[in-house]
């Protein structure tokens, strides 16, 4: 069914095509040539509306064709006696062009428009606090130490959530592009997991943390800055969902052909229909709008994964959520370098 | 601090050269600011600095040709200063003969210790000497020995190269390419894949913890650093 899902609009077409055939064929006398030939311009609409310039084109053809083939005398042939018929013809595909260009203007306005109010308000947040707390450290003139301790705390985090989002922004930008971007090498992921920690040395869950990696883990061939920020995002989402004193666990595995990564975090479980949409961009569960983030950063992972060929998943396990990411190995280190001790 | 040494930073972001100025105050340097390589050339000329911090992103030129400028003139220690996802300047950067680099966005603590450890390999404060202390590590040169904790390491030839090579080379970026040819020898520059995989097994060797490694830390895109210093994390 996934196989089929690109080509739908061109499967509803067919199908509306094949009941609109049997409903004027049933009714041709009562209906007359007319109201057939509006009938036919059902489908053309309903599949423009999807603004996808190429199953418009295609449905408005198949139902021109049908049209001539079946109504248009003389019948049962794509002869065409009565030249005014053209002009329908052509009226059909002005039609399909003009509704299927608009609905794709409104849908890339849309976005803009999720993307602009999503991205304003991750950085106007982070920056909000660190305005904030920057002014407190200016006008208060005596501050306890703990105070002011926690009010820089807080310019940091900010600080280092805003930076992760332009990180992800650029990356985001830089996998938009065609594969070519991918800049490959030989990674090891246990070196991407080291870096990707890093980023969170400060955080105090940091030690929540639990790194489980196959000592035997052969090299993988992909572009390792994406893949350690592939880990910082997995990361930095669990810790989003995971109380103080919880339990985060990284488990990366291999089995010959595949790496195995999965990314557990103590949770509620999750709903369903949730679990798929949560890697469409700027997705956002419904409870977590008090939790800090873009909603950017599953689906960057999504788009990193799948610039490797390989596929994430999300599902609810006891008393937790788990990510798992498949890549399949297809290229291994040459050898040669084995050294006896 | 004792000595007044004079810092020059080349970077034309005002906010950025005013707090980068003003740590370096609070920790005994003078400091000198350049917005430009013209104005950078002059104070050069003029107060021979001791050490400089040098931003890539220049208005009036790039900031590699003043690298080769200055080491034609000057031994001093020069830091780059550089944005995210420019990793190739770095390392043409380096190859001109810059010392260090931080990436933008850095903190000061960065920087500091990177000003720290540039001087100290300029000034020869590491001695010429035999056995080298790092932590739980000791190096052994004459013996061809590692201790950790004062137990002999079991370390191939190759690994016992590289771990040699990144001791004598403490605190400081090795680009990739760089570390191949000098462990490895000319003709391995661009085996990366030899490289990922013996940091791989010297890590499980001297690291406490793999996945959180205190010695060897990875600089994406550019290469190692093996660090010996705890000043490094204050």
């Amino acid at each position: 069914m996934t196989l089929l899902y690109p080509y739908r609009h061109y499967m509803v077409s067919i199908v509306l095509l094949a009941s609109i055939t049997l409903v004027s064929q049933a009714f041709r006398t009562e209906l007359g040539l007319i109201n057939i030939a509006l009938i036919h311009l059902i489908p053309v609409l309903v599949i423009a509306l999807h603004g996808k310039m190429g199953s418009t084109m295609m449905v408005t053809a198949s139902s021109v064709l049908m049209f001539d083939l079946l109504y248009v005398p003389p019948k049962y042939s794509f002869d065409v006696h009565d030249l005014t018929y053209i002009w329908s013809f052509i009226i059909f595909f002005a039609v399909g062009y003009t509704i299927s260009y608009q609905a794709k203007r409104i849908q890339t306005n849309a976005i803009k428009e999720i993307f602009l109010n999503t991205l304003s308000h991750d950085l106007k947040t982070p920056l909000s606090s660190i305005l904030g707390n920057a002014s407190i450290l200016l006008k208060e003139q005596i501050i306890d130490p703990k105070t002011r301790r926690d009010v820089l705390i807080q310019i940091n985090d900010s600080s280092q959530r805003m930076n992760r989002l332009v990180s992800n922004l650029l990356d985001s930008a830089r996998l938009q592009d065609t594969q070519s971007a991918l800049r490959m090498e030989w990674c090891d992921f246990e070196d991407i997991v080291g870096v990707a920690l890093q980023e969170f040395r400060y955080n105090p869950k940091q030690s929540q943390i639990v790194i489980s990696i196959d000592p035997q883990l052969k090299l993988f061939w992909g572009d390792c800055a994406l893949l350690v920020r592939l880990i910082v995002n997995l990361i930095d989402n669990a810790l989003k969902y995971t109380d103080e004193g919880k339990t985060i666990r990284l488990t990366i595995t291999e089995t010959g052909e595949t790496i195995k990564i999965i990314c557990f975090n103590e949770s509620q479980p999750i709903k369903k229909a949730d679990l798929k949409n949560m890697f469409d961009r700027f997705y956002r569960l419904e409870h977590s709008a008090d939790i800090g983030g873009s909603g950017i950063g599953l689906s960057i992972c999504r788009d990193i994964v799948s610039a490797h060929n390989g596929e994430i998943e999300a599902y609810n396990v006891q008393n937790g959520v788990c990510f798992e990411i498949t890549f399949s190995v297809t290229k291994s280190p040459s050898g040669g370098l084995k050294e006896l001790l | 601090m004792k000595t007044q040494e004079l810092i020059l930073i080349i970077e034309d972001d005002q906010a950025i050269s005013k707090m980068v100025s003003l740590s370096l105050h609070q920790h005994g340097y003078k400091t000198l600011v350049a917005a430009d390589i013209k104005s950078a050339l002059r104070l050069i000329q003029t107060n021979s600095p001791d050490l400089i911090i040098l931003d890539l992103g220049l208005p009036d030129g790039d900031g590699k040709g003043l690298i080769k400028t200055i080491r034609l003139e000057l031994a001093i220690p020069i830091i780059v200063v550089s944005a995210r996802h420019e990793e190739k300047e770095v390392i043409a950067s380096l190859d001109s003969g810059a010392d260090d680099y931080v990436l933008k966005p850095f903190s000061i603590d960065e920087l500091l210790a990177r000003v720290r450890s540039a001087q100290r390999r300029f000034l020869g404060l590491q001695p010429n000497v035999n056995v080298i202390l790092c932590h739980e590590l000791t190096l052994d040169i004459e013996h061809h020995l590692v201790l950790r904790k004062g137990e002999s390491l079991k370390l191939t030839p190759t690994e016992f190269n590289l771990l040699k090579y990144f001791i004598l080379h403490r605190n400081q970026v090795l680009p990739y390419p760089r570390i191949l040819k000098e462990v490895w020898g000319v003709g391995y520059q661009s085996e990366m894949q030899y490289l990922r995989t013996y940091i791989n097994t010297l890590r499980k060797k001297i690291e406490p913890d793999v996945a959180r490694p205190i010695y060897i830390h990875t600089e994406m895109g550019i290469g190692y650093r093996f660090t010996c210093d705890t000043s490094n994390f204050d």
